[in-house]
């Protein structure tokens, strides 16, 4: 029963991702695809922040690699396919996470934190001062989009933004559900483990720093692909995706919708989306209502929506167990 | 043939001296106990032989190899499990996933991101098994952080055991329980580690002479003597220093 209702909402939710450009036109298409992005983004910090308690405070330094790693690979290499370019912008996210983690399993709280502010700041400034390779303030725009081919199958031309759709949806889909999944596996188990007590894990014989450096190289390549699909979706990366800004967005988005859970960030991510969407009609100042709601939850749901979920359902599975006494 | 052995091991803290020529050893086989008063360095010795700090002169070897300064990950994997004195789980897994990850660990699944954890039978039927043991399958889905504070305690010795252990260190297990529980808890580290070695640390007496086959004392850092039940009840060394206050 319960595996039939698990295929039932599979395959509606499946519907409903098809069915979204017939009926929400080209404008809430593409917010649907900005939304898909800023979830997998914050769901890769997830990994690292609620999940590992590894505090990363730069997450944005992988989005933005992602990014001009799909963008320089475009620019510069001709004849570049689509999924090839994807790969090297998660590839050059994960080598970022790869060349940084020696250094930074070997810290924790504070120091780790604050080494990322001072990494994502480094790398700001660089790809602001490196114009010959990274434009600098302009960033890279206009590089081409190559369709999506598989030689002599198919060829998705991707200029098209009802065909982009699709592939966003397809590889940001791929990205959480694998996330997911690793969330299942043993090293999920790790993960949490290290989150929860890492002397313990130590002592029952795992490697900490060296799964830390896992989760952290993890993370950086799902943030990676954030920032590659961002890039396409946009024809745009610029320094703007490596601000500090850009890295407290999903630490917002992880905090307001539950840190730690696996929806969480898929809800705050989509709550923002929507706050940001709504007060655009009425003001200007879209920071000072998100400034506003980020003090509401965190004053009346300290755990995020999910937390406040949780404690609904065991509030309400008290009462009733109640009445039954 | 002894499975642990120190050889004059020092330790001081920044100066101020715990340890000092400490000569220990353990035979395969047996349990042995390690009594003093407060501050004796009965956890520092504990913390040096286990890896959590490497001692500042002096060689600890396990099953004849020099381990000194090694990690904990190392030592366990070698056959070495420790429990706490404060008991250290993981709060806000379930008490069946704080046995599970050690039985993960025993069976060297380390960094698998291939399969479900869930869908590992083999695992799950261990984990049972192993709750079944210690009386917990029943809180097996709480929170290790909301259980009693004497299954707290068991679950704590049980992650050290769950790993398959050669030698066993417990620091401290019955510390805080009460009468009963402490019983409980006696009765299942006899029945859990039976043909291992154990050593532990403890405080309560009645504890120590149910379980101890040989017992060393510790005084400031000194061993004070090493012997059997007899041997130590006889000592007037140990008397003077550690016993017979506790009778006044």
């Amino acid at each position: 029963m319960k595996k039939v209702l698990k295929w039932i909402f599979w395959i509606a939710l499946g519907v409903v991702l098809i069915l979204i450009p017939k009926f929400c036109g080209i404008y809430y298409t593409n917010f649907f695809v900005g939304f898909a992005i800023m979830a997998v983004f914050s769901q890769a910090l997830n990994l690292e922040l609620g999940y590992t308690r590894l505090l990363n405070f730069g997450p944005a330094m992988f989005f933005g690699m992602g990014g001009y790693g799909t963008a320089l690979a475009l620019q510069h290499i001709p004849g570049m396919p689509l999924l090839g370019a994807l790969i090297s912008g998660v590839f050059l996210a994960a080598l970022l996470a790869l060349i940084l983690c020696p250094l930074i399993v070997r810290v924790s709280g504070v120091a780790f934190a604050m080494l990322h502010v001072a990494f994502s700041m480094l790398l700001y400034m660089l790809a602001l001062k490196l114009r010959a390779i990274t434009g600098g303030e302009d960033g890279i725009a206009g590089f081409p989009t190559p369709p999506f081919s598989i030689p002599g199958v198919i060829s998705i031309d991707m200029k098209n933004p009802l065909n982009f759709y699709y592939f966003a949806i397809v590889v940001l889909g791929i990205c959480m559900w694998l996330m997911w999944f690793i969330t299942q596996t043993p090293f999920g188990q790790v993960m949490v483990g290290i989150r929860d007590n890492p002397k313990r894990i130590d002592y029952l014989g795992f490697r900490v720093p060296e799964s830390k450096g896992l989760v952290y190289i993890l993370g950086g390549a799902f943030a990676g692909a954030a920032g590659a699909v961002f890039a396409l979706f946009q024809n745009l990366i610029s320094v703007d995706s490596i601000t500090i800004v850009n890295s407290f967005t999903p630490i917002l988005m992880t905090m307001v919708g539950g840190i730690g859970t696996f929806f969480g960030p898929i809800l705050g991510a989509a709550f923002f989306q929507v706050l940001e969407e709504v007060a655009r009609h009425y003001t200007d100042r879209i920071e000072l209502v998100m400034g506003l709601m980020l003090i509401i939850v965190v004053l009346f749901a300290p755990m995020g929506f999910m937390g406040l979920y949780r404690d609904i359902k065991a509030k309400l599975a008290a009462t009733s167990s109640d009445i039954k006494i | 043939m002894n499975i642990l052995e120190t050889k004059g091991l020092y330790h001081d803290y920044s100066g101020l001296k715990v340890l000092f020529d400490v000569n220990l050893q353990v035979e395969e086989g047996e349990r042995h106990a390690i009594i003093g008063p407060n501050g004796a360095g009965k956890t520092t010795l504990f913390n040096a032989i286990t890896g959590t700090l490497c001692p500042s002169q002096g060689k600890v070897f396990f099953k004849g190899k020099d381990v000194t300064g090694a990690k904990p990950y190392q030592l366990t994997r070698m056959g070495m499990g420790r429990s706490f004195q404060l008991t250290s789980t993981f709060n806000r897994l379930a008490t069946f996933q704080n046995v599970r990850l050690a039985i993960l660990s025993q069976k060297g699944i380390r960094f698998n991101l291939f399969r479900k954890v869930d869908k590992m039978m083999d695992i799950t039927q261990e984990t049972l098994e192993i709750l079944k043991r210690i009386n917990l399958d029943e809180e097996m889905m709480i929170p290790a952080s909301l259980l009693s504070y004497g299954k707290h305690r068991s679950l704590e010795i049980s992650m050290a055991l769950a790993t398959n252990p050669d030698l066993i260190l417990l620091d401290e297990p019955t510390a805080g329980m009460s009468r009963d529980e402490t019983h409980t808890a006696v009765e299942m580290i006899k029945r859990l580690t039976k043909g291992k070695t154990v050593v532990i640390v403890e405080h309560d007496m009645d504890v120590i002479f149910s379980l101890a086959d040989r017992i060393t004392v510790l005084h400031y850092g000194q061993i004070l003597a090493t012997g059997t039940q007899d041997e130590i009840r006889q000592n007037q060394a140990v008397k003077d220093a550690y016993l017979g206050e506790a009778k006044v």
